[in-house]
This record gives C-alpha cells, structure tokens and sequence, in this order.
C-alpha cells in the first residue's frame, strides 16, 4: 500500500511505465508430505521401492513357507498310502491264515490227522447237571 | 510461434497419434485373445485350468465281506501294473546299444520272471508310446522295481479284489470284474458294495500334485458297506471238501449241498460242485457245472433245478397228514404197482411189493405206489397242489441271483395230464432246487412253519449296523402233522441205517430220480432231513450228480449227509439226543 508521504507527493495523470527489468524467480520445490512428514520425491521413490522389496520379500518368504508345507503334505499322503497299502495286505495274509484250508494244511504238517467219525463214543451219564456260570447262583 | 516449432509440434503429434493407434491396437488384440478367445473358439481358459487345475476321481474302497464268525471271505489290496515306455527309452537313450537295451531287458526279467527276455525285447522294439508288460506283481516285486529307478518303467497301481480263501464258498460270493460284482452276493449286493466315489479340484503344480495354497473343493467318497454272511467258514470248508471226495469217488458229474438254520432260515453253507477260484475266474471260463447246462459261476443250489425224486414223498405225506386225510398207520396194499384209469401204471423201483404197507412204511421203503396212491387216491388234484405251491415249488427265494424257480404242470397247466399227478407224488414231473428241497425240510422241522432263508446277516454301512431279522414266510403245514411227519421220518432213517449215527436222531427221506430219455443208471441221488430230530437244528441236503459207483440216495448221498451231520453237531457242540 502505498503510504501517506507517497500519497501526498503522488501527481496525478499517467504513471510513468516502469523500466523492464529481467525478471528473477525462485522455483521453489514441491513438498509432498506422505505419511504425515515432508519428502521429496525421490526420497519417496525410493522408500517405496524399499517397502515394496520388503513386502515382495515377505510375500516370497510365505509362499516359500507353504510350497514346503505342500510338499511335505504331498510327502505324508504319500507315506500314507503306502501304509494303507501294506496295512491292505497285511489284513489279507492275516485272513489267508485265518483260512479254514490253510490251518488243516498246517495241522498235517504237525502230524495231526482229521477225527474219524467211528471211533467217537457216546457215553449216557444219568442226572448229569450243568456247570453253572460264574455270575448264577446254583439252584438247589 | 515460428514456423520450425510449429513442424516439430505437428511431427510430435503424429508421433504421438501414431503410438496411441498401435497401443489400441494392441488393446485390440489383448481384448481378442484375453476376453474373445477364452471362452470360445480355442477357450484358452479352458486349457489354462486344465493344465493346473485337475479334477480327481476319489474312487470308494469296495465294502468287505466276512463270514458269521468275522472272518474275511472277500476284501481288497493294491497291486502294481508294469508299464515301460518304448518311444520315450528311444528319444532318452537315441544312442543306446543293443547291449544297454538287453541290460535293462535283462534286469527287469530277474524281477519279473513270468515275463520272457524275448518279450521284453519284442515290448522295447515295439514303437509304441506305452506297452504294459506284467499285471499284478507281487509287493515284493513291485519293492525291487521301486529300489532299482529303471528308466522309462514305471508302476501303475490298482486296486483288486482278493478272496483270501480261495475257492471257499466261490459260488456263494461270486466275483468282482472291472470294479462290478457279478454272480452272488458280489453281484447281489453291488451297489451297497460299491459305496459313492468322491472328487477332489485343485490347483497343482508341475508334478500334479495339489497345492494347499490353491483353491480346492473336495466331495468325500462314501466307502461301501461291509457285509457279514450266515455262511460259518469251517463248516463251509468241511462240506465242500467232502463234497468233492464223494463225486471223485461216486465218479459223479458234480454234486450239491445245502445247510439250512433249521429255526432260522439261515444259510450256513452251499456248496456245489464243480466250482471255481474266484481270484482267477477267468481261468474257469470253459468249465460248466449243472450237468454240463451251465457256466460252473452258476451257484448249482439256486440255479440247478433238478427232479426231486422220493425226497418229495415227505411233500405228499405232509399234504396228506395236514389235512388228515391219513395217519402214520393208516394201510394200503402195495403189491408192487398201481394202475390208474387215466394214468399209466406205477410201480416200485425193482418191481418190489410190501403187502399191507403203513404210511410210515410208504416211507421206509421209498415205495412210489404208497405214494402215488395218496395222491390220486386220498388227495386228489385240488387237495395236493395247493401244497405245492405252499411249500414253495415253482417260486424263487430271492436269495441272490441268478435263481431258477423250477416248475411243475398243474391242473391250471394246457398240458397237465392225471399222469403228472401221480408221478409228482414220488418227485418226478417236477423241477425243483436244491435250495427249494431244503426248505421244504426246513418248515417240517420248524413245526410246519417256514421261514425265509437268508444268507447276509447283517449290514455295516460306514458304522450305521443293520442285522437281518428272521423272517416266518408262512405256516405250510400244522404243527401236529409236522410232528407226525418227523416222526415217520425218523423210522425211515433208522430202517435203512444210511444216515443214522450214534448219540442222535435223524430224520431223513433219500431221493433216486431217473431222468426221462436217459438210462436208469443215470440218476440223480439225494438226501433230504435234519438233525437232531428231537430238537432239529441243522437241515441238510445233499444231491449228487449221475454218480456211476452206485446209484442210490442212500448209497451214494447218504454216506455224506451223514459225515456232514456228525460234523455239524460237534462243531456247534449239540447235545446227543439219544443213548
């Protein structure tokens, strides 16, 4: 604002042109201000660069984690069909010697011979009674 | 703006218009393959997914079957295919001598000796992508072949049936071909058997193995139910060996037995021979059983329908004796033939004539003319069929398949003649199983009632249990006439002696029945009855084919039904019912 002294010594009628003179600025930079502090741009690009190596890095680190987690799943599905199978046949030799043929086969090898129905003897016993299981009582 | 400016503006702009339009062009072909072709035409998608998503089949392990006592008859195990790939040994190995090639022809024979060098050789030179070289290799092979990483061989497993006891009760279980039950309880009961597959979607990686951080969608497979049977495994094992003894010794074409619960219905054990090796059915494709009729996977006790013979002179009895018509002594003249007015003459085997015969002798000496008297004489056409059909002749049980219902001609038949009648008295014109005989027993020795026979005794589908209940099918004759009857029984046993052993009653009728258009020496000899006959327990019936050594019921059946009798009593510890 122009002040009283200029005002009173202002002459009216044109003012007189100014003389050009080279015009001198200062750009001033951009400041950005992410996360609550001021950086610049490049300081910027290369925090985020940074974080995102990081993430990429922990991102890795997980994938890693589960891609061994799978491979050891794929490890214990595969011991566990191989049980299953051994367990298959295992069942399989127990029911074969379970077998009525092979135990008879087995009884002849240890010199045992099938009962012959003539020589079995009935014998009559009169008044013969029951044992009686453990948990009755015997009836007079 | 100066006229050099102006041209690098424009020059810039066309640069530019010239970027934007190849950027849209690429646009362009990016929507085209992208979003156009992924569902349709060469549905990229589509082949995407199908390289890393796969969609497996989660197969239902088959349900067991056990015996009464829990023992295995049929289960499952996984056995090895040997496969080599020919092409791809060319292209791993272009440079491969022919004594490199025989080493590996030479190593997989040491393992897999079944299969000749020669073969392997003609397999490897073969030029195609995949040859399968062996089936079913043993664990202990499948091992070696593991340990030893042979290129271009690898396993192929697969799951298969195995009955751990051979051909014990084969006929009864039938058999598994590709993953379906055919014959018997196998086929019977396939789809309890079989359970529900289930599937698995998920994203793989290169090996094909599922990824845990994938997607995935799993539908559980349902396994099938376990069955346990009324089959007991040693008595099972016991009749058919002694089976088989006596056909060799009769030299018979094949034979039958049947052993029934006598109060339940239960089936304990049918055998029949010939039979066959369910773990190598098809071994057994050309032999025939049923005299020759039919495949030997025929289960001869359901399908072998058969004349009856004497054994169906209890049938005419009963009828008689339930409506009481006659007693146990009621008397007849038998001088060895009987004429009727409009049926030929019948007469006893040899001619044979007993004088002032009883009922009960009717039956001690298996004469035909008591018989056929009662029929056409006491009973008469509307008197004598009804009990047929009560006794179940003509009808199938149900029990598995393939079953044959047999058959007679009755009154309601184009072609019956008073001929049948009187020959169906004394079991011929009439087509009955052994299963429908045994029955037939079963209800007289369960007081005139019958009941269904059965063969699954329970169900276990993934923990939910359910046992088959006893089932009355009807009553077929009173209890006093099943009594009577039983009785008249037992007097034929011990006048002929052929069944009878000590400590015991049994009650018992032989069957010889001739075929018609055949010799007379060719017959089909049966004994039908149950034991003990104070308290019956088991009923048995045993029919063996044309034997040649000796013809009769009593001669060529008897001798097992008896064994067999005596067998049953000590396993399941009977009480003698008799000094």
């Amino acid at each position: 604002m122009y002040s009283l002294e200029e005002r009173k010594g202002a002459t009216f009628g044109p003012a007189p042109e100014p003389a050009l003179q080279p015009l001198r600025t200062i750009r001033r930079r951009r400041q950005l201000h992410p996360f609550f502090f001021r950086m610049g741009p490049v300081a910027l690009c290369i925090t985020s660069v940074l974080l995102i190596g990081l993430m990429a890095v922990l991102y890795l680190s997980q994938v890693g984690q589960a891609v061994s987690a799978n491979q050891a799943l794929q490890n214990m599905r595969a011991e566990q069909t191989d049980l299953q199978r051994q367990n298959e046949d295992l069942v399989n030799i127990i029911a074969q010697e379970q077998s009525p043929e092979y135990i008879e086969q087995n009884a002849k090898k240890l010199g045992l011979v099938p009962a012959d129905a003539k020589n079995v003897q009935v014998m009559e016993t009169h008044n013969l009674k029951p044992i009686p299981k453990q948990d009755q009582t015997i009836q007079p | 703006m100066s006229a050099e400016l102006r041209r690098a503006r424009n020059r810039q702009m066309i640069i530019f218009l010239l970027v934007c339009l190849a950027m849209l062009g690429l646009l362009g072909r990016l929507y085209y393959w992208q979003v156009l072709q992924s569902h349709s035409g060469y549905r990229l998608a589509d082949q995407a997914n199908a390289e890393h998503i796969q969609n497996l089949i989660l197969d239902a392990p088959r349900g067991l079957i056990f015996d009464a006592q829990g023992r295995i008859l049929a289960t499952n195990v996984v056995r090895d295919d040997v496969y080599i790939e020919p092409i791809q040994f060319a292209q791993d190995h272009p440079d491969a001598s022919q004594a490199e090639l025989n080493a590996l022809v030479h190593n997989l024979h040491q393992i897999l000796p079944a299969v000749s060098e020669d073969s392997l050789g003609k397999a490897f030179n073969s030029g195609r992508p995949t040859v399968r070289i062996a089936t079913s290799i043993d664990p202990a092979q499948s091992q070696r072949l593991r340990s030893l990483r042979l290129p271009d061989v690898f396993l192929q497993p697969r799951t298969q049936r195995t009955y751990p006891a051979g051909n014990l009760a084969a006929q009864i279980l039938g058999f598994v071909q590709n993953g379906q039950g055919v014959y018997g309880v196998e086929g019977k009961y396939n789809t309890l058997l079989s359970g529900k597959p289930g599937s698995f979607t998920a994203e793989t990686d290169l090996n094909g193995n599922p990824l845990t951080v994938g997607a995935s969608a799993e539908q559980k497979a349902v396994n099938g139910a376990n069955l346990t049977l009324t089959i007991d495994s040693t008595v099972q094992y016991m009749v058919q060996t002694a089976l088989a003894n006596i056909v060799q010794e009769t030299q018979a074409q094949g034979g039958t037995v049947v052993i029934l619960n006598a109060r339940t219905g239960a089936v304990v054990a049918m055998a029949g021979e010939p039979t066959f090796d369910p773990n190598h059915y098809g071994d057994f494709a050309d032999k025939k059983g049923c005299l020759g009729s039919e495949d030997v996977y025929f289960n001869p006790a359901l399908y072998c329908a058969y004349e009856p013979g004497s054994t169906m002179k209890s049938v005419t009895m009963a009828a008689a004796l339930d409506q009481k018509l006659i007693t146990p002594d009621t008397t007849l003249q038998d001088p060895g033939y009987i004429t009727f007015p409009d049926a030929p003459t019948v007469y006893n085997w040899e001619n044979r004539g007993y004088g002032t015969e009883t009922m009960t002798g009717v039956l001690e000496h298996s004469a035909n003319v008591g018989a056929a008297y009662v029929a056409d004489k006491i009973l008469g056409a509307d008197r004598f069929y009804p009990y047929l059909k009560k006794f179940g002749f003509g009808q199938t049980t149900g029990l598995v398949s393939p079953e044959a219902s047999g058959g007679y001609r009755s009154t309601t038949s184009a072609d019956w003649t008073p001929s049948d009648l009187t020959r169906q008295a004394f079991g011929q014109s009439i087509q009955a199983t052994p299963l429908q005989m045994a029955m037939v027993y079963q209800a007289i020795a369960n007081g005139g009632v019958m009941m269904r026979p059965y063969l699954l005794a329970s169900v276990n589908n993934n923990g939910r249990v359910i046992a088959t209940q006893p089932q009355e099918l009807r009553r077929v004759i009173g209890v006093d006439a099943a009594q009577q009857l039983t009785g008249m029984l037992v007097s034929a046993a011990n006048f002929n002696q052929q069944a009878t052993f000590p400590g015991y009653s049994v009650a018992v009728k032989t069957g010889t029945a001739t075929t018609q258009g055949l010799d007379m020496d060719q017959t089909e000899a049966s004994m039908a009855g149950f034991v003990p006959a104070s308290n019956p327990q088991f009923v048995i019936l045993v029919k063996i084919d044309r034997p040649q050594t000796t013809i009769y019921g009593g001669t060529a059946a008897g001798p097992l039904w008896r064994s067999i009798a005596q067998q049953l009593v000590w396993h399941y510890s009977i009480p003698p019912d008799q000094a």
